[in-house]
């Protein structure tokens, strides 16, 4: 088990810049998400951390050292990809085994080794087969298998559930979140579904364009974005945003006037669907289009700042496409960013109308 | 109601005749395919058929076709048999059926019309080196050019030949292609490219050249000079064909090995060359039978008769008997066929799979 510390890592390919300068630090046994859209450095920080490619400034920490000379070989990672990477043209059994074989294990302590990895993620019954007579998920725990029998001290995930289809997908969230807490590995997963990440880790490091957004628990990702990014992927479905200027405590959104605290300038109002209530008061609206979500209902509300998302509690639609409404909120519960910087302006909130 | 039935019936009768139609027009079209297919390959058969018939038929000092008619009279009829059978087989067993009896049909024929005629005669080249002079001697001639070695020394040498060139390419070709699969280098497109234009020599605008640079560097009359030569017009597109087969090969897998302890070249040991196991075989396959077949740079490069090659064996035997025996001359092309056939036989597989681009199975 590792403490991981970057210091400034930095990579660039030839002249694009993929990671600027990361500083981050990760702590003995915790389980984080690196969550960011598709290119933004996530895999790539990952590949640095196996060892894979070298970082072209900074430096890389395991409890307290210097790795970045370190081979891939010898840090003793594992590492589970999207696509599995099993060896084709080895048995399960072999594929589990194939790191002990570079350790110099003695044979019988490989085989215990080998049959306690399988167990542990249930593929026991498959180690005479190949990998590509397993279904996906099979695939999925025998790559699980073979990252955890050499007992790394770190353990890399890098969009393993991407592959599954939707239940397996939630039953391996499950094993790989308890097999964690088990095992007390670190661990990092690499995502883009905000829903993993949100799930599965202990923090989340929310990444775009090769930087740091924020870092923090899901829930203060969810609470309290630092930014209109952060904001904007986190939550499902997304969070309803809207521009506009503020002056004399008052928000003038596409001509609707919203009482407000603490803003000035020009600012964008965030407001989650699941904040929004139907009220007495409010913004003024009409339903344009209902999706019954299962356990939820969301309302596509047309209004004169937009078409705003509703996110109601019920199986059942309590209201009718076409109905004329009025959209309320927890004024605690807005989010107001500095449209220019993007960044949460701390303390201001806004009312709905009136 | 009765409307109704009406449209019905109508409907159904249609439907039948459509079916029939286009049973008709399918059975049409394979006959027709089929047909012109056997028209297409009695002339490319025919050769190798009269090939092998001769080896085993022709008579020293006697030139006779008769036998080949006869043979040719068998050949016809039973492959019009065979697609006659095809044809008007109603199930996967009359078909069975209908083959057999046309094959036991022809191989009776053969035997009654060509059997009498067969023996092992012009094989004498396989005992006995200095055939040339027993031949001679039947015929009355004895003033001979060529001093045969044996033909077991010959075949060892065409063995040798090839089996080198095809081990140095296989090698070299291997960690080529992965290089240049895998590794970005300045000059790596270029060095693509002029891989391609490197074959499109034909191999005769060099041999002056290359004569000249075997003899300065001691090479010349000596199988490795060839070997070196041939290795190095073969490699290109080994290299090309390996490259492909590497760039299936997922980087993940790689990665996985790097991060599982695996060294650079542990890991492209076990886990990446194994993927490539289908382009080992086709890249073998094929540089082994183009060494074995290789004719121009042995006929220039090699001088002496102990650095004889299969190729060249034949070729003085063409040379020198052809006018007093033919029949040796096929045997000995029978000889020299069966080697390749056997290998083209034991790797069609492999060799399938390279020209749909190293696509896993």
């Amino acid at each position: 088990m590792a403490r991981i510390e970057f210091r400034n890592i930095a990579k660039r390919f030839g002249d694009v810049e993929v990671i600027p300068g990361m500083d981050l630090d990760i702590a003995d046994g915790e389980f984080v998400a690196l969550l960011g859209p598709s290119g933004c450095g996530k895999s790539t920080s990952l590949l640095i951390l196996a060892g894979i490619y070298l970082p072209s400034g900074g430096d890389l920490l395991f409890d307290g050292h210097v790795v970045n000379d370190v081979e891939a070989k010898d840090r003793n990672v594992g590492i589970v990809f999207q696509s599995y990477a099993l060896y084709p043209h080895m048995t399960v059994r072999d594929n589990i085994m194939f790191p002990l074989r570079f350790k110099k294990t003695p044979r019988d302590e490989a085989i215990r080794r080998v049959n306690d990895a399988a167990a542990l993620v249930q593929v026991g019954e498959l180690l005479d087969r190949k990998p590509s007579e397993l279904s996906g998920g099979q695939q999925q725990r025998v790559a699980l298998a073979r990252a955890l029998v050499k007992q790394p001290q770190l353990l890399l995930l890098d969009e393993p559930l991407s592959n599954l289809d939707a239940t397996l997908r939630l039953s391996m969230r499950t094993e790989i979140k308890s097999l964690q807490d088990e095992l007390g590995v670190t661990t990092i997963l690499v995502t883009h579904d905000q829903i993993e990440a949100t799930t599965m880790a202990d923090r989340i490091i929310c990444m775009r364009a090769g930087r740091i957004e924020q870092i923090g628990t899901p829930d203060d990702l969810y609470d309290r974005p630092s930014s209109l990014f952060v904001a904007g992927f986190i939550g499902s479905p997304p969070i309803n945003l809207v521009h506009g200027a503020a002056a004399n405590n008052t928000v003038d959104v596409a001509g609707v006037p919203f009482p407000a605290d603490g803003a000035n300038g020009s600012i964008t109002v965030g407001l989650r669907p699941e904040h929004l209530v139907f009220a007495e008061a409010g913004l003024p609206g009409r339903i344009a289009q209902i999706e019954p979500m299962g356990r939820e209902v969301l309302y596509v509300v047309s209004t004169d700042i937009g078409y705003v998302r509703v996110l109601e509690q019920g199986s059942v639609a309590g209201h009718a496409a076409g109905e004329k409404v009025q959209i309320g909120f927890d004024p605690a519960k807005s989010l107001v960013f500095d449209a220019t910087t993007e960044k949460l302006i701390d303390g201001a909130h806004v009312r709905p109308p009136a | 109601m009765s409307a109704a039935g009406t449209t019905d019936r109508t409907e159904a009768v249609n439907w039948d005749k459509l079916a029939a139609r286009s049973r008709t027009v399918r059975r049409a079209k394979a006959t027709g395919i089929y047909a012109f297919l056997i028209a297409v390959s009695v002339p490319i058969v025919l050769p190798y058929f009269w090939l092998v018939t001769i080896a085993f038929s022709a008579k020293t000092g006697v030139a006779e076709t008769h036998v080949l008619w006869r043979s040719v009279i068998v050949l016809v009829p039973t492959m019009i048999g065979f697609w006659a059978a095809a044809m008007l087989a109603r199930s996967r067993r009359q078909r069975w059926l209908g083959m057999a009896l046309v094959a036991v049909a022809g191989l009776v024929a053969f035997l009654l019309l060509v059997g009498p005629s067969l023996h092992l005669e012009n094989f004498i080249f396989l005992v006995e080196p200095d055939f040339a002079s027993v031949l001679r001697s039947k015929v009355g001639t004895v003033s001979g050019a060529v001093q045969f070695p044996n033909v077991w020394h010959a075949f060892g040498n065409s063995i040798l030949l090839a089996g080198t060139q095809t081990v140095i390419v296989v090698t070299v070709a291997s960690l080529a292609a992965y290089y240049l699969s895998r590794f970005d280098f300045p000059g790596r497109g270029s060095m693509l490219r002029s891989l391609l234009v490197l074959h499109a020599f034909p191999v005769l605008t060099l041999i002056v050249p290359l004569f000249l640079l075997l003899y300065y560097i001691g090479l010349l009359d000596s199988l490795f000079g060839v070997i070196l030569v041939l290795v190095a017009f073969e490699l290109p597109f080994a290299i090309f064909i390996m490259k492909g087969f590497f760039d299936a090969v997922p980087w993940d897998i790689e990665m996985s090995a790097l991060t599982d302890g695996a060294s650079r070249r542990q890991a492209f040991l076990k886990v990446v060359l194994p993927q490539a196991t289908n382009g080992i075989l086709a890249i073998s396959v094929f540089t082994f039978i183009r060494g074995w077949e290789e004719y121009i740079f042995v006929f220039t490069f090699l001088i002496r008769n102990t650095n004889w090659t299969m190729s060249l064996y034949m070729f003085y035997v063409r040379e020198d008997v052809m006018g007093v025996d033919y029949g040796v001359v096929s045997a000995v092309g029978v000889f020299y066929l069966v080697p390749s056939l056997l290998l083209y036989m034991a790797a069609q597989r492999y060799l399938l799979q390279m020209s749909v681009g190293g696509v896993k199975g």
